[in-house]
């Protein structure tokens, strides 16, 4: 039992490693030894969330040296959750993924899990990680596996990945030079003993340097406002089996890893922290506007939800921007709930292609009729993300919302609608577009069996639309579990 | 206006570092907070703890060890992802060059005009000579400088050198991209296996004192260390050799 | 001055590589130039992050039985941090450069603006 925080990283990690042995067997079997090893990680996972809301937070030591010395991994509430909603899509784009055949190499196929193994094990241990320097090496697996898979998207895939590959290494390089600043005048490697440390004598100048560098390179990794530029292309040409990961995950870990730096390290008696806080509210307040109406002018529709989340983070690092407890829990709700309302998004999408291989707004009218059950979760997440109450974004946004009222910051909350209402334009006009618009008669890539797709695709779909539905009906339960840790360290 | 951005950014850059100077210690200042805090538990501990008199090894390898496990998995990754990325693309053919009449200018003509005792016997001499030496990397990283990073570039560097150098002779058996992707995949599991087995001794991960054999304390830690590094040597080797054989698919030596 | 040189000097040359490397990314149109330049930020930064293991009077990190003082020793924590950081940054590398030969497989060039008419001409 003591082990469990190093197992869920380890799993995964290992069956990586093996994917491409076994995968010479014949090329599923990696495949399963995959699905395996992350379905453990998420039993695991859950135990481990139920042992930390009755005994606290859980601090597992590598090698049993102490923590200053060796790295350590810090769990609490609030990553608790986070690594099952890492766990539970990673583990459902691993079903989706089945039926996305890259190549007949068994090889390829092969490498192809590894490298998606690999980046869940990068986003899992981004999580669980409490040491600054092992954060960044769980970033960079998590950012070469995604070059990776969004690169096998084909040759516009390859050109996103490239300018992809160009910034994130930038924001990967400023990261470590925030690092260097910060182990300059601490002298220490580890998240806790730096909290402590920074705020013996006077290091506030130091840290604001720190704080912008961290600032630009979590900015970039999860695409806020000015540093978006590579996103829409990435989540538009990435490999069609990985989008739902890439997408619904891969931003949030590091808006998390920000947090973390934000108010676990800094904390509250940073001289400059009001500063930093509003320059954070500034650029979401900028995401959540450009985002919102880039999308509106989108014909494809894996363009528009890729606007749509640059949207959507800045929803997340308004929570932070606030910064009160219970802005915090809406944030961290609104990044559970996003997850699985982008990801369930992505896989209709998929879906979609799977039986038609289009992608245009302009052809799926009347699509209800065929696919009904994929529409069926469309418009229950478009209507999520714009906020419509039994759904988790309604509750999310409530939160926020009451957050920024309480610390009467009105153009927070001004933003907040504007930005629903925005969301609410051009989420209706994809819910048009599914029912309303005429009937093209597509041609079909794959015929119509007893279901409307393959049940491995279907599965996910379901599943996120089961999971929006409980998040929404459940948000007081999460909200509880989360303050428990958000309690402590907000303003 | 890319040309006003980028002056700005050096602007900034040349700013930044005077804003710097007064938060950075001095270089060299043995009472900074780099030089006091945990260094000196690294340094003072090194052969008490970890049994390796090399500090850096100690700290890579026993009170870091997992990031070094990660850093192998990079390896490993970049490898993987090098071949699936290259995997689609076909064969170029208009890499092959007709030589035409410049043929008929060589003093000796034929396919053997490159052919000369550097390349034959010098290197056959030569690729024993880097494996023993690669060896004697990796079983002396532990004391001194070295290690098993070292010791698989110089693996990589044999086998890269037999493919290159005489491509139509090679001296040692030729291994497949599939097959080199799966070793360095085995060297990352090797690595893992040394945490793994401390687990089933009943410790923490990568503590090396709970291996489940029945040796003293300190041998234990250099066990762990020198299964580490093979583990590395592997990766790394295999990782290297992985990316040689993805582009030797996709170059046609000219005629 | 010579003191601020010898102190702090080396800070402000770290800090003007990372410069140059970052204004290249965003100048040069050739995207083998802008790997080159991602490197040069990436030596840059470890260059950097080593000065801070530098020690008056201390000597390599391998320990000898006639010194035992830490104050000997230079901090081998950087080096050990910056070895994986130099193993990362070559990972980071090798990808760049396959995707580098995809796009000259596919679009003939890798300068940008020829890429950019490329895609262009597509639609």
């Amino acid at each position: 039992m003591k082990n469990l925080p190093i197992l869920i990283v380890l799993l995964p990690l290992v069956a990586a490693q093996l994917c491409l042995v076994f995968s010479r067997i014949h090329r599923n079997v990696g495949r399963w030894l995959v699905i395996t090893a992350v379905s453990a990680s998420l039993v695991m996972s859950v135990m481990q969330l139920l042992n930390v809301i009755k005994d606290g937070p859980i601090h597992y030591y590598f090698g049993n040296y102490r923590a200053p010395i060796g790295i350590e991994f810090s769990i609490d509430t609030v990553n608790g959750i986070m690594l099952i909603l890492v766990c539970v899509i990673g583990l459902l784009t691993f079903l989706f993924s089945s039926e996305f055949r890259v190549s007949s190499d068994k090889t390829i196929v092969g490498g192809m899990n590894t490298v998606l193994c690999l980046l869940i094990t990068g986003l899992l241990g981004m999580t669980s990680t409490g040491d600054v320097f092992n954060l960044y090496v769980f970033l960079e697996i998590t950012s070469l596996s995604a070059y990776c898979l969004i690169a096998m998207g084909g040759n516009k895939g390859v050109i996103a990945a490239y300018r992809y590959m160009l910034v994130g290494t930038v924001a990967a390089t400023l990261y470590l030079l925030g690092v260097a600043v910060l182990y300059a005048n601490t002298g220490t490697l580890n998240m806790a003993d730096m909290a402590v440390l920074l705020n013996e004598g006077d290091k506030n100048k130091a840290m604001l340097l720190a704080m912008i560098l961290f600032i630009a390179a979590f900015g970039i990794k999860m695409a806020l406002f000015p540093f978006h530029g590579w996103q829409p292309a990435a989540y538009t040409h990435a490999e069609t089996s990985a989008r739902p990961l890439i997408s619904g995950v891969m931003g949030k870990i590091p808006a998390y890893a920000m947090f973390r730096y934000l108010f676990c390290v800094y904390g509250t008696d940073f001289k400059y922290f009001d500063f930093i806080l509003d320059v954070l509210g500034v650029l979401s307040v900028c995401a959540m506007l450009y985002g919102s109406i880039r999308a509106m002018g989108q014909k494809d529709m894996r363009k528009l939800l890729a606007y749509s989340s640059v949207a959507q983070i800045g929803y997340i690092s308004l929570g932070f921007a606030i910064g009160t407890p219970l802005a915090l829990a809406g944030a961290f709700l609104h990044m559970f709930g996003h997850a699985f309302m982008k990801a369930g998004l992505f896989f209709c999408v998929g879906a979609i292609v799977y039986r038609y291989g289009k992608f245009s707004l302009e052809d799926v009218g009347r699509l209800y009729k065929k696919m009904p059950i994929t529409c069926g979760l469309l418009v229950l997440a478009a209507l999520s993300m714009v906020g419509i109450p039994p759904a988790v974004g309604f509750f999310s946004k409530w939160y926020l919302g009451l957050a920024a009222a309480r610390e009467a910051k009105w153009i927070y909350l001004a933003v907040l609608v504007i930005s629903s209402l925005l969301n609410a334009v051009y989420f209706f006009r994809l819910i048009e577009k599914f029912f309303i618009n005429p009937d093209k008669g597509l041609p079909q890539k794959r015929e119509r069996g007893r279901i409307e797709a393959s049940a491995w695709i279907l599965i996910p779909v379901i599943v996120c639309f089961v999971a929006i539905l409980a998040l929404g009906l459940c948000n007081a339960k999460i909200v509880d579990v989360l303050l428990l840790t958000l309690g402590e360290v907000g303003l | 206006m890319r040309k006003v951005f980028s002056v700005i950014v050096i602007c900034v850059a040349l700013i930044v570092p005077f804003a710097m100077f007064e938060v950075m210690p001095q270089i060299g200042d043995p009472n900074s907070a780099p030089n006091s805090h945990v260094s000196v538990h690294y340094i003072e501990n090194t052969q008490s703890i970890a049994n390796s008199p090399n500090m850096v090894t100690s700290v890579i390898v026993d009170f870091r060890a997992f990031d070094t496990l990660l850093e192998t998995t990079v390896m490993f990754l970049a490898g993987v992802c090098v071949m699936i990325i290259l995997a689609g693309v076909y064969k170029t053919k208009k890499r092959v060059i007709d030589p035409g009449e410049s043929k008929m200018l060589r003093v000796r003509s034929g396919e053997k005009v490159f052919r000369s005792i550097n390349k034959d016997v010098i290197i056959t001499l030569l690729q024993p000579m880097i494996l023993v030496y690669a060896v004697y990397v990796l079983f002396h990283g532990e004391v001194s400088l070295g290690g098993g990073f070292q010791a698989g570039a110089l693996i990589g560097t044999v086998l890269l050198l037999d493919a290159m150098a005489v491509p139509d002779k090679r001296n040692f058996p030729n291994i497949t991209k599939g097959t080199s992707a799966m070793i360095a995949g085995i060297g990352t599991f090797i690595y893992a296996t040394a945490g793994i087995l401390t687990l089933i001794g009943g410790g923490l991960f990568l503590e090396y004192e709970k291996f489940p054999w029945n040796v003293p304390l300190l041998e234990q830690h250099s066990i762990g260390i020198l299964m580490v590094e093979i583990g590395v040597t592997l990766g790394v080797a295999g990782t290297i050799v992985t990316i040689m054989n993805v582009l030797l698919e996709k170059v046609k030596f000219d005629k | 001055m010579e003191l601020f040189l010898a102190e702090k000097g080396i800070y402000f040359l770290t800090l003007l590589l990372l410069g140059v490397g970052l204004a290249g990314i965003i100048v040069c149109s050739n995207y083998m130039k802008k790997l080159i330049c991602m490197n040069i930020m990436q030596v840059a930064v470890i260059f950097f992050f080593l000065c801070l293991g530098q020690k008056a009077g201390g000597t390599i990190p391998v320990a000898m039985d006639s010194m035992i003082n830490a104050a000997d020793y230079i901090n081998p924590l950087p080096h050990g941090l910056m070895l994986t950081a130099i193993v990362v940054s070559l990972g980071t590398t090798g990808v760049g450069l396959a995707l580098l030969y995809r796009i000259k497989d596919r679009y003939g060039s890798i300068e940008e603006k020829d890429i950019i008419e490329r895609e262009r001409e597509k639609k």
